[in-house]
């Protein structure tokens, strides 16, 4: 597979030209798969279980080279602590998700969903429970955290029957995802992190005292990195019909501080409450989103 | 502050015009949906001042922008102490180029000066002026700079006299009515004492005289103030420079030398007329070449009649005829009818004198009625002195007895008085005279000027007396006909006052003429100084300029 046919590494929006979230789900993890020299998600336990086909991504310390030798077939060794992990993907389903800055370009919520799909199949994949949490101002949809097969496409059907919602209430989402979260697990959070960051950090918080690892991926689009638009335009927050009137050009350099400000702030609240955070674009390829959880 | 062009301050209407677009564009901004407006708005709160300061600063320096341009345009004068130019001014340019600037001063023409100066002080004018020129002929010349500065190019010198304290006073007048911001009357003038005139001129308040102070030491003048024929003799009067030493005045008559004196100023001299046949005669008078060559030389004009034929009327009483006899003894008269004498007006030229019967004046006056003679005799005449200019011998004569001549009113016909009243009058062809020429009438018979008396009354006074007039203007003789005769004339001449060339002191001058007596380099510092302004438009198309740059600056520092 060259690197041209990768579509883990092409453009986000011409990748979901490809077809639904399943197709280019499959086809990014297959590429993203093929170029992983080292399992992102390697299992906790050292206690082998059984074999299983060598898949492209597997790290090469877990084939058994014995099979290999006397069979020429390529098999991977899995441990029991392997299928033990609980992966929780929140996505955030917000009005402010479902807006880009370009036609070219995808709306926030169609890159969380892809990238969601592509990080529920990577963690089915390597059998590990995986469940996922739609919100806005309320919990829409909840799939537990499964690893049996089916999985990814209840998952998938998640995403796709959870319209764009209104308002968003992350903290009240994150508190009803802790209930759900009953052993010790994964927590994705897939969101544009427009809300009262206290409150959402709050939840985060305890949700990493619970013993969580929780990974934030804060996703923006590029427009909303730099400030553009008419000479004056009245600008009107999707989600709570706020507006304010402003000239683009000069407040474009005190904008993008203050975004830059926002980024910072959530890097280091995140960063002292032990969670990962990762700041991606909806311009930037589905791979690149993925390689940042290696 | 004035303007040049004022018209153009409608234009800072414009200067609201930042401030329209700025609000009209505030009116309907469109309208974006924008999920990070948090973000926005927070950053919106930070920079809240900074972009109210930012807007404060542009509205500011548009504004100023555009009303910098719209005063540039306006052409602002600011006042200023020197340089520049100045506001708007009525001047008043008095260029005195009388005769007496036609003299040489220290080797140069006082004209060529003052010319100089009056044409410095009209090319100083700005378009926004009102300017003016009066010269010696006292007329006020309005019009643009050019064109009075080609009058001034042209101008030579004049043979009338300049009235300057009249003459400065109407043009302070001229420019007091103009509404101008400033006014200013420039007097270029040699300042003659002389031509101060009498009295002050009236300077309004609002108007600054700036009066050429003279330029250097007068020079020694001596001019023929007047030459005038009486009984065949040329008198002569000098005026000029006092002190000047006396030179020779040479007479010339029908083109001979009639004669040469020597005068200086205030002399008097007398230079008799060889005989010649009856007939006008013009000759001239004229002193040697000077500083001042204008005075040096003056016309004058005598008519020498033929001696009149006279006849002693009845009652022309016993001292007419033997006045008439010593008249003819001395070819003065001669014996004829054109002229009669006596107590009966004639048909001709008749001198008329009272009847000596009280009875026979009714009888006369019916006689000059019939004639046609507004005059009559009328009886209760108080004794008294005859006063008379046009005959002076008899001036001062006693009368002891006259009647009152009464009737007409035309007091040119008057040729004496007594009391006032008519003694000796002329109407046409006849002379009425109020008293007998008799010693029991008046003591005339018996003085010396009886004789020239009747000389005067038959050659003069009933032949009708030819007048010679003078007049101011280029020295010539004009002649005043009627039918095919020369009834008299008029000697044109320069004003006897030019020939004195002091000049006034500064005091006098100033005071006289109510402005300040300047030397030439201070006239023209002081050339509108009251008014003097410069034109800002350059300074405020420069600051328009840093204004520019400024916003630029700005609008793209500040973004």
């Amino acid at each position: 597979m060259t690197p041209q046919s990768r579509l883990d590494l092409l453009d986000p929006a011409e990748v979901a030209r490809l077809g639904g979230i399943e197709i280019v789900a499959a086809g990014v993890v297959e590429g993203f798969l093929a170029g992983l020299h080292r399992s992102p998600f390697r299992g906790f336990s050292v206690e082998f279980t059984e074999h299983r086909a060598y898949q492209p991504g597997d790290e090469l310390r877990y084939v058994d080279w014995r099979i290999l030798a006397r069979s020429d077939r390529l098999f991977v060794k899995q441990f029991e602590e392997e299928t033990n992990l609980r992966a929780m993907i929140l996505v955030d389903a917000s009005r402010s998700m479902a807006w880009r800055g370009a036609p070219q370009r995808l709306t926030k919520r169609a890159y969380a969903d892809r990238l969601a799909a592509a990080l529920a199949l990577v963690l089915l994949r390597q059998r590990d429970a995986t469940g996922l949490v739609t919100f806005d101002d309320a919990v829409r949809q909840v799939v537990p955290a499964r690893v049996k097969a089916g999985q990814w496409a209840r998952l998938v059907r998640g995403l796709l029957d959870t319209p764009d919602g209104r308002g968003t209430a992350a903290h009240a989402a994150l508190r009803h995802l802790t209930s759900l979260l009953t052993r010790r697990g994964m927590v994705l959070l897939l969101s544009d992190l427009l809300f009262d960051p206290d409150l959402a950090l709050t939840a985060l918080r305890y949700l990493r005292h619970r013993g969580h690892q929780v990974i934030v991926y804060h996703l923006m689009d590029p427009a909303e990195l730099a400030l553009e638009g008419p000479p004056e335009a009245r600008f009107r927050d999707l989600e709570s019909d706020v507006s304010v009137v402003v000239r683009p050009r000069e407040l474009a350099q005190a904008y993008a501080q203050t975004v830059a400000r926002a980024i910072t702030q959530w890097r280091v609240a995140c960063r002292r409450q032990g969670i990962a955070y990762h700041h991606v674009t909806t311009d930037t390829p589905f791979g690149m989103a993925l390689r940042l959880l290696a | 502050m004035s303007f040049l062009h004022p018209l153009a301050l409608i234009g800072l209407a414009a200067a609201a015009i930042p401030a329209l677009l700025h609000l009209l564009h505030r009116r309907t901004p469109p309208e974006v949906d924008f999920p990070a407006v948090r973000y926005l708005t927070a950053a919106e709160r930070e920079s809240a001042r900074r972009l109210k300061l930012r807007h404060l600063l542009l509205l500011v320096l548009r504004t100023a922008l555009v009303i910098a341009i719209v005063l540039a345009a306006a052409r602002p004068l600011v006042p200023m102490r020197a340089g520049g130019a100045h506001e708007p001014t009525a001047l008043v340019v008095v260029l005195d180029n009388s005769p007496s600037a036609g003299a040489i001063v220290e080797g140069r023409a006082t004209l060529e000066r003052l010319r100089r100066v009056a044409r410095a002080s009209i090319a100083s004018a700005t378009t926004a002026d009102r300017l003016w020129l009066v010269m010696a002929d006292g007329v006020v010349r309005g019009g643009g700079r050019d064109a009075l500065l080609a009058i001034v190019d042209s101008a030579g010198v004049d043979a009338r006299r300049l009235d300057l304290a009249a003459v400065v006073g109407r043009a302070a007048r001229v420019a007091d009515a103009e509404p101008a911001p400033a006014r200013e009357v420039h007097v270029v003038s040699d300042l003659q004492r002389t031509a101060l005139g009498v009295g002050r001129a009236e300077i309004p308040t609002s108007v600054r005289v700036l009066v050429l102070a003279p330029g250097g030491a007068p020079p020694p003048n001596r001019g023929v103030a007047q030459a005038q024929v009486a009984e065949g003799v040329v008198n002569l009067t000098l005026s000029g420079t006092p002190g000047a030493l006396p030179v020779p005045a040479t007479v010339r008559w029908r083109g001979r030398e009639a004669g040469r004196v020597l005068a200086g100023p205030g002399d008097a001299a007398s230079v008799p007329l060889p005989p010649g046949p009856p007939g006008w005669s013009v000759g001239e008078a004229e002193l040697e070449p000077d500083e001042l060559r204008a005075d040096d030389r003056r016309l004058f004009a005598a008519r020498i009649a033929p001696a009149a034929r006279v006849a002693a009327g009845p009652g022309a009483g016993p001292f007419v005829e033997a006045a008439l006899g010593v008249l003819r003894q001395g070819r003065r008269i001669d014996v004829g009818s054109d002229v009669t004498i006596g107590d009966r007006p004639g048909p001709g030229v008749t001198v008329v004198l009272p009847p000596d019967d009280p009875a026979l004046v009714g009888q006369v006056n019916r006689a000059l009625a019939a004639r046609g003679i507004p005059w009559r005799l009328e009886g209760g005449g108080t004794p008294g002195v005859v006063a008379s200019e046009a005959l002076e011998m008899i001036a001062g004569g006693t009368v002891r007895r006259r009647y009152r001549l009464v009737g007409a009113t035309d007091s040119a016909a008057v040729l004496a008085r007594v009391h006032g009243e008519p003694w000796l009058v002329r109407d046409d062809e006849t002379v009425l005279v109020g008293s007998r020429l008799d010693t029991a009438w008046t003591s005339l018979p018996a003085t010396p000027a009886f004789v020239p008396f009747v000389d005067a009354l038959v050659n003069r006074v009933a032949r009708g007396e030819a007048p010679i007039r003078t007049a101011e203007g280029v020295p010539r003789v004009e002649f005043e006909r009627r039918a095919a005769d020369t009834v008299g004339a008029t000697v044109f001449g320069l004003d006897a006052r030019e020939s004195d060339l002091t000049p006034a002191s500064p005091a006098l001058g100033e005071r006289v003429l109510g402005g300040a007596v300047l030397s030439e380099a201070q006239l023209a510092a002081a050339r509108f100084a009251g008014a003097r302004r410069a034109d800002a438009s350059g300074w405020l198309l420069l600051l328009a300029l840093v204004l520019a740059l400024a916003e630029v600056a700005v609008a793209i520092l500040t973004r």
